[in-house]
């Protein structure tokens, strides 16, 4: 048994549209960033920074961080 | 805004932990309390109910679990939470378009390819809805449920909290769109609640839209087996013109030709086979079998147009005996 071809027809462009359904909410997340100016995965990288422990010469603490 | 996120973040991870257990355990004493299946639940439908309720959970997520855990890891190294800045609002969007969109073609496919239908054949034989009609499935569809992987995958890229929510979310709404408890029905009584019922039947799946998915007959202007394949959104249905809406629920469901298939020839086709003359399941039994009343229009020679159609685009009825 073999599918009708209009149903094939139907199926190609409902998958094509999906395909765009897809992208919307990722296009919509950058466009929304465009706008407001802001970029969450510069903050991401400034986070990692932050946690870094210090130990060096000049730190009073004589590398305890307590 | 943060704080509300945060707050909606908690909820929705205890939610997880506790909740939908909870929420499946309470639908299920209200279904059987209130006799909502009709003492339509015979031994073998009960067998497959249950062993398609557990087997998942025994097999199939251990299985998802393994292949988040260990396998990306050493396939994609880099990419471990490489999205993990991505707005909890964005990522709950980005998943819920993925995942639900996926299944929504997963569940059409499955009724629209001969080929496939045999696979989710199982989902449909019940003559009654309930709670339990979420997971009853063949445990070969389970096991290909594409977007499971989708999620997993999208978990691993950083997306882990958005992904809870929307599995929160999606699991109530597909276990109470196949519940026998008609909730929906209020918003359809009182006038008042017209707007929003048109708002929700089009949005997500209701008891009335998908219950007219398991109908046994189709194009009566109730049950529509050919279409309202939607799961969590209905949307998709109205975008690719495949929805059905009647604010009615079928007088019977299943399929027409169902003469109960052994529990484990529906849970585990094609490694077991059904021993039911003429069924789907059975050894030689055909790929698609069509409706008993067009079987017979069909010998009485009349229809002949609509029969091919409708076996090409599937699937069930069922005499509600």
């Amino acid at each position: 048994m073999k599918i009708e071809p209009e149903v094939k027809k139907q199926i190609t462009r409902n998958v094509i549209l999906s395909l765009f359904i897809y992208l919307l909410p990722i296009v919509l997340m950058f466009l929304t960033f465009l706008i407001t100016g802001d970029r969450p995965w510069e903050k991401k990288v400034h986070k990692t920074e932050n946690v870094k422990s210090t130990n060096n010469k000049t730190n009073l603490n004589n590398g305890s961080n307590d | 805004m943060e704080a509300t996120i945060e707050f909606i973040k908690k909820i929705v991870d205890n939610l997880n932990g506790f909740g939908f257990p909870f929420l499946v355990f309470f639908i299920g004493i209200l279904e059987f309390s209130f006799g909502l299946y009709k003492r339509k639940w015979p031994k073998n439908e009960r067998y497959v109910d249950i062993a398609c309720f557990v087997l998942p959970r025994l097999v199939v997520q251990p299985a998802v679990a393994y292949f988040s855990v260990t396998l990306l890891p050493h396939i994609f190294p880099a990419f471990k939470n490489v999205f993990s800045w991505v707005p909890f609002i964005w990522g709950f969007a980005i998943i819920a378009v993925a995942d639900d969109l996926t299944q929504y073609w997963y569940h059409r496919l499955h009724h629209q390819v001969p080929w496939l239908w045999r696979f989710h054949r199982t989902h449909h034989s019940a003559s009654y809805m309930g709670m339990a009609m979420a997971s009853r499935q063949n445990v070969i569809y389970t096991i290909f449920f594409s977007q499971i992987y989708l999620t997993a995958a999208l978990v691993y890229l950083g997306l882990g909290i958005p992904a809870i929510a929307v599995r929160v979310i999606k699991s109530t709404i597909t276990t109470l769109a196949h519940s026998s408890i008609p909730w929906d029905k209020p918003f359809y009584k009182y006038k008042v609640l017209h707007p929003i019922a048109w708002v929700l039947e089009r949005l997500i799946s209701t008891p009335a839209t998908h219950h007219a998915h398991h109908a046994a007959t189709t194009d009566d202007g109730v049950g529509y087996y050919k279409g309202n394949f939607g799961n969590m959104f209905f949307l998709w249905d109205i975008i690719f013109g495949t929805a059905l809406i009647s604010r009615q629920y079928p007088k019977a469901y299943g399929i027409s030709h169902y003469e109960g298939d052994q529990w484990y020839a529906q849970l585990l086709w094609p490694i077991f086979k059904s021993k039911v003359e003429g069924s789907e399941l059975a050894p030689n039994g055909p790929m698609v079998r069509i409706d008993l009343d067009k079987e017979e229009q069909h010998l009485n020679g009349n229809n002949s147009g609509n029969l091919k159609h409708d076996a090409a685009v599937l699937q069930p009825s069922y005499s509600n005996n």
